[in-house]
């Protein structure tokens, strides 16, 4: 839907910047506001991981430059990220209006964005990041858990291994980037296995090896259905993994009430009662 | 032929459209003289038919983002691999591979 009652505003000749999400779902997800910014732009890079969702994007925009070729192989994928920023930054400085346009939401589990953003503040330039549907949102719907019920963990799956991190098996623990763990660069020897089995190793000193493990993928296309799979701990190992699955593990232990801080609650509310009464 | 990306906008945009069964919505699509790609697609409940189609012939790379290092800002360091130890205590840019 587009404003048709309101004139746009357009101050020419000063670079401005929007990181914007366009969702999971083609057609379904994309905001009015990150429409606006796509449509209102002079240039618009693309990091989509769906080249069907990219077309989309084209029809929206004459300029939609991809930002996938700058993958390659062997290369780190930083320094595809790195040139990502690079790009954006030299059309903000010729005065353009730029948008960066990435599946989900821009600013969660995204490095680039932040980043472009940061360093065009830095330069005195406007820039915003619009929020997006992503992959997390898409999962409370279709896996049909709150976040807040429980408490929700989510961690970069590799994180686990390089970081002492702590792990509360009474809430939910969502890991990203499974698929692509012990895998830096494009193309690179996949240690990915070796590295799994070590992931699984250490998220089995908070789980039982039997532990549901659920494999969520999302559905990006609107014809297609959301993927979930139920499987154990255990054979996370050795299941095949795609770059565009995330997996959830459910809470393994029950809600431990804090003695404790019950007891001080109670003394609390015993106190403020006899000051009532007083 | 009915214009396969705006038949996907419409059918991710209408409600009634997008959870639709698949006979149902190819029963829909027949009659906008939807491409046959579509209706394989629709039928297979997955996009590969319209990559031929629309000729996509790779698969993109899924942005990734880089796997975040406590301690040091990944674009401080140089690109290439962090000894194992230092991966931890460094935002170390080897191991970033979000998008
Ligand atoms: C770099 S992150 C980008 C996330 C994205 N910015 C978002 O808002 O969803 C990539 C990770 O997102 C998750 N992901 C990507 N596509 C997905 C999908 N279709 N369904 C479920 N998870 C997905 C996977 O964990 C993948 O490793």
């Amino acid at each position: 839907m587009t404003n048709t009652i309101l004139p746009s505003l357009n101050v020419p000749g000063r670079g401005r910047l929007a990181c914007v999400g366009l969702g999971m779902t083609l057609g379904s997800h994309l905001t009015p506001l990150a429409r606006s910014h796509i449509v209102q732009a002079d240039v618009v890079f693309a990091a989509l991981s769906d080249a069907i969702a990219e077309e989309w994007l084209k029809r929206m925009h004459p300029d939609v430059r991809s930002l996938q070729p700058y993958y390659a192989e062997g290369k780190p994928r930083i320094k595809t990220y790195r040139e990502w920023v690079a790009l954006m930054m030299a059309e903000l400085r010729t005065g353009k209006r730029v948008c960066g346009v990435f599946y989900g939401h821009p600013g969660i589990f995204a490095w680039s964005p932040h980043k472009v953003i940061e360093q065009a503040h830095a330069e005195g330039y406007e820039a915003h990041m619009e929020p997006g549907i992503s992959a997390e949102d898409s999962l409370y719907a279709d896996l049909g858990f709150d976040p807040g019920r429980y408490g929700c963990q989510h961690f970069e799956a590799s994180q686990l291994l390089y970081c002492e991190r702590r792990i509360d098996p009474a809430g939910y623990l969502v890991l990203w980037q499974v698929g692509v763990i012990g895998n830096r660069s494009v193309g690179r020897f996949d240690a990915g296995l070796a590295y799994r089995a070590l992931l699984v190793e250490r998220l089995g000193q908070d789980y039982p090896l039997e532990h549901e493990v659920i494999i969520y993928r999302g559905a990006t296309l609107p014809i297609e259905r959301p993927r979930i799979q139920r499987i154990t701990l255990r054979e996370l190992a050795e299941v095949p993994l795609t770059a565009e699955e995330t997996v959830v593990l459910p809470p393994a232990v029950t809600l431990q009430p804090n003695r404790a801080m019950l007891e001080r609650l109670q003394t609390l509310d015993a106190r403020e009662k006899e000051g009532a009464a007083a | 032929m009915t214009d396969t990306i705006e038949l996907l906008e419409a059918i991710g945009s209408d409600a009634s459209l997008r959870y639709a069964s698949a006979d149902i919505l190819n029963g829909v699509l027949e009659q906008t003289h939807a491409s046959a790609e579509l209706m394989t697609a629709v039928a297979a409940g997955n996009g590969a038919s319209l990559r031929v189609e629309l000729g996509i012939q790779q698969v993109p790379q899924t942005p990734q983002s880089p796997t975040q290092l406590p301690g040091q800002e990944p674009d401080e360091e140089e690109e290439e691999e962090a000894p194992q130890s230092e991966r931890c205590h460094s935002d170390h840019p080897s191991s970033l591979s979000f998008q």
